[in-house]
């Protein structure tokens, strides 16, 4: 295979002033814009040091999805390195990474070719340094586990000596990658970076960081949405011994509230600063505040939901095949059902903090953060800051699930380092947190089909309403932005099909979540073909396979298309993984659902059991995989078992309400989370094929719910439409 | 301001602090002691689990002023290089996502395991149910805890 990224000098070679070889990331030269060029400069990411140590900079946020681990493996393959020589280091903030962002699934999809390239470049000069070493021939050498391996006579060169020579070396423009049936490290199971660390309470988290002379901060936030300060009273705060000072936060001082990944504000509020934690969040308890709640709509879920059910009458139309009017006059039968999904905390175990130094000449900035560039961003906007004023570290996160994508936490360090003229480590309560996330949109769909005689879809219709999260962020009178997008499922399988979206208004803060949409649109979706398929009286499994068709390219939107026959090789295997075939005791009830996300496919089964009692017990759950290529399987396996734990648990009990335009729930007592004695027995296998890695961190979420409704379904006949389970059925 | 003294991982400290801090702050804020985690506040997901007088304890719920003398135990103090029994299991199951809740579990089961070396699973349950993880890596702690007891059998 040869690389595609055919950019001229993109990875570039230098020696160090220690000697060390640092190869890393140039696009200067290649940027055809020269303004942008201007922007980028060299970063490293390769480093070989004399004595054969290689360092690999791991340049994306790791959040617990693994991606410091992942991408130096990739690295490290087309090197020829020593997984036990590697040495991982996280990567400051700096644009000329690009894509330096986690979310969406695409750390492995974006960074593959790139790793790959950057790797097997500094193999090709390693290789043409031996290659006059040892006078043979460059195409009969090769690297492996530290060496340059000339394999006919038996002769290896460490890297570590290699060095020198190989800095002077022209790297060409195009090189060879390795084939897959060679990898060694790639496909492997690799100890994790900083597993060790991690079990011995010694990697640093952001909440763990000290600086000399730095004050604690904790803030109280309008606890109604889009409220502000009118006046506070801290006589109470400031008796607290070790509170030092008093702060509002006034984002109207920095030009209101706007808040996209582009531009991002904060929540109005106060701030307390101390000489600890401790003094802060006591004095925070201790603080009178009076807030000027005339921007809200003083909103409550069951007023929003209303709004949301009207909405369904009006809507604009965002995907349109065949005719759908048509189909229904000509179907022989009709199936409706509505679905309600809630909003979402995302509760990442690491609360909100960040600590900012901001001195004269530059602000240097600690933050847990997703999106490094939207937190620049902001600095640049509120402060009037040039991006090379701006420093920004990336210590490992303690959960991310898209909550912090958002950088509003690190604005409120931001102000509070300015105004203090000292590092300040601000650190949100739990309560905060859950009373200011940017919660997974709430929604209402409905869902039409038009049967034909034989119980064939000839039609689809499906309308979700909801207030959008792009209207959320910040632009109230713009354009709404679709919740349901005209790629999701099951476009492409219906010939008369219609997506429509209405849109509300609303003042609940909105966001990302782990692989968001779809989390709606995927419940509706699956648990509509499980009521379809009881409505024909066939299995759900055969129902859905002649659904989907035989194995082919089903075009989706535009050039985006997919190969079903992927689709339906995890769906045959979850079935027999499962033993879906196979009968079950009495109460006990399988559940299915199938998901195409990020490049990926998933199929899902739940095993339930209802006692007597009504009491819900989630006994058993198969997946099937295929994401191509497992780049690093402990650590892929890691990220499904989340991704379903994560969707069943907030289907079964995941919801945030809103009384009196305020966020109810505060902590993990009233927003619950999966506990040990409620997991399932889970059962993960991937598809083996070398296709390119694709995203997987989400795709795996969205089947859950709807395979858990329809097991509750089988195991009692009660169909749960609105999610979380919660009451519905006893849980936990 | 009042002082106090704590063994803390077999060493005695002093420090002043006020009396109502629990000690969750006062082993990340004044001894430089951050592996024991801050996630609730309220008693409820085990994330600041240390060991006092040898049973586990919520610190981010306990005052400093009713520990007086006893002795601590934090993540930092069970081993010196992550080769406590139990360490090593979570190393060979490769628990950790983003590893912010382990030291949490870590120090639930090292209590468990003191009191019970052989726990049935319902025993398991009822001793880590305090604990939560956001990311999900139950099984692996399961299974880490499987590994330990058989460990530590042998
Ligand atoms: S932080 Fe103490 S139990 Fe959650
Ligand atoms: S590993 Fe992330 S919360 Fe447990």
């Amino acid at each position: 295979m040869k690389n595609t990224l055919g950019r001229r000098n993109f990875i570039k070679l230098t020696a160090s002033a220690s000697g060390a070889l640092v190869v890393g990331l140039h696009y200067q030269s290649c940027m055809p814009n020269k303004q942008k060029a201007e922007n980028y400069g060299f970063v490293p990411l390769i480093q070989i040091d004399t004595d054969g140590w290689v360092t690999l900079i791991a340049k994306n946020p790791e959040i617990g999805q693994g991606v410091k681990t992942t991408l130096p493996m990739i690295l490290a393959e087309e090197l020829g390195a020593d997984w036990e020589k590697v040495r991982v280091v996280q990567g400051d903030f700096d644009t000329s990474y690009e894509e330096q962002w986690a979310g969406g699934s695409y750390a492995v999809v974006l960074n593959w070719d790139l790793m790959r390239t950057a790797g097997a470049r500094v193999r090709h000069a390693l290789i043409a340094a031996a290659s006059q070493q040892m006078e043979v021939p460059a195409s009969e050498l090769t690297t492996r586990k530290g060496d340059v391996v000339h394999e006919k006579t038996n002769r290896t060169i460490p890297f570590g000596e290699l060095v020198v020579s190989a800095s002077t070396i022209t790297l060409p423009e195009e090189v060879d990658f390795r084939p897959t049936e060679s990898y060694e490290i790639v496909g492997k199971i690799c100890p994790q970076v900083d597993l060790e660390k991690m079990v011995s309470g010694t990697v640093p988290y952001c909440i763990d960081l000290h600086l000399p002379d730095m004050v604690y901060a904790t803030v109280v936030k309008t606890p109604v949405h889009r409220g502000k300060v009118q006046s506070f009273d801290d006589t109470q705060t400031r008796s607290v011994a070790g509170v030092t000072n008093v702060i509002e936060l006034d984002n109207s001082e920095y030009g209101g509230r706007l808040l996209d990944a582009n531009s991002p504000n904060f929540v109005n509020g106060v701030a307390v600063l101390a000489n600890s934690t401790w003094a802060a969040f006591r004095g925070a308890e201790k603080l009178e505040v009076v807030w000027d709640n005339t921007n809200s709509r003083q909103e409550a879920s069951a007023g929003i939901f209303k709004k949301f059910h009207d909405q369904l009458a009006e809507t604009s139309v965002e995907r349109q095949d065949g005719n759908i009017e048509e189909a229904k006059k000509r179907a022989v039968s009709y199936v409706e059902h509505v679905y309600e999904v809630p909003f979402l905390a995302h509760v990442t175990m690491e609360p909100m903090n960040c600590t900012v130094h901001f001195r004269s000449d530059i602000c240097e900035v600690w933050a847990p953060t997703q999106n490094p560039a939207a937190l620049e961003a902001g600095l640049v906007k509120l402060f009037g800051l040039k991006p090379e004023q701006i420093k920004i570290h990336l210590p490992r996160i303690g959960g991310g699930f898209g909550r912090r994508f958002y950088v509003d936490y690190a604005m409120d360090a931001a102000i509070l380092s300015k105004k203090m003229g000292k590092p300040v480590k601000l650190i949100w309560t739990r309560e905060e947190d859950v009373k200011h996330d940017w919660y997974r949109p709430a929604s209402v769909q409905k869902i039409s089909a038009a049967l034909d005689e034989n119980g064939k879809v000839i039609g689809w219709q499906q309308i979700l309403a909801n207030a959008s999260r792009k209207t959320s962020l910040g632009r109230d009178g713009g354009p709404a932005g679709t919740e349901i997008d005209e790629y999701d499922f099951p476009a492409g399988f219906v010939p008369n099909l219609q997506f429509e979206y209405g849109h509300v208004l609303s003042d609940v803060p909105l966001g990302q979540w782990r692989a968001v949409g779809p989390t709606a649109t995927a419940f509706a979706a699956h648990s509509f073909l499980n009521e379809l398929a009881v409505f024909n009286k066939k299995d759900h499994i055969d129902y859905f396979m002649e659904f989907l068709g035989p194995p082919r390219m089903v075009p989706v939107v535009g050039e985006f298309k997919y190969d079903t026959g992927r689709l339906r090789a995890v769906v045959d295997k979850v079935r027999q993984n499962s033993g879906w075939d196979t009968p079950l005791q009495e109460g006990q009830g399988r559940g299915f659902a199938a998901h195409r996300q990020a490049g990926s496919f998933v199929a899902e089964v739940v095993t339930v059991e209802v006692g007597g009692n009504n009491q819900l017990k989630i006994i058993r759950v198969d997946a099937v995989v295929d994401c191509g290529l497992v780049v690093n399987p402990s650590g892929a396996e890691a990220q499904v078992e989340g991704a379903i734990l994560e969707g069943l648990c907030a289907a079964l009990y995941g919801e945030i309400t809103i009384k009196d335009g305020a966020t109810v729930q505060s902590n993990f007592h009233d927003y619950r989370w999966m506990r040990l004695n409620e997991i399932p027995e889970m059962h993960v296998e991937f598809i083996k094929n070398d296709l390119p890695p694709r995203g997987l961190g989400e795709p795996p979420l969205p089947p859950a719910a709807p395979a858990l409704a329809n097991a509750i379904y089988a195991a009692t006949g009660k169909r749960i439409r609105k999610l979380p389970v919660g009451s519905q059925i006893q849980t936990g | 301001m009042a002082s106090f003294t704590l063994t803390v991982n077999n060493k005695k400290r002093t420090f002043s602090a006020e009396p109502d801090t629990p000690l969750l702050w006062v082993l990340r804020d004044i001894l430089g002691l951050t592996g024991t985690k801050y996630a609730c506040g309220k008693g409820i997901c085990g994330s600041c689990t240390v060991i006092v007088n040898g049973k586990s304890v919520r610190s981010c719920a306990m005052a400093i002023q009713y520990i007086g003398k006893d002795e601590v135990l934090t993540i930092e103090g069970l081993s010196e290089g992550a080769d406590h029994p139990i360490q090593k299991a979570w190393i060979a199951a490769d628990v950790p996502q983003c590893g912010y809740c382990q030291p949490g579990f870590i120090m639930s089961t090292f209590d468990l395991l003191s009191n019970n070396p052989e726990p049935s699973d319902e025993e398991i349950n009822q001793a880590l149910q305090g604990n939560i993880c956001r990311c999900g890596t139950y099984t692996r702690i399961r299974k880490a805890i499987q590994i330990a007891i058989t460990e530590t059998e042998n």
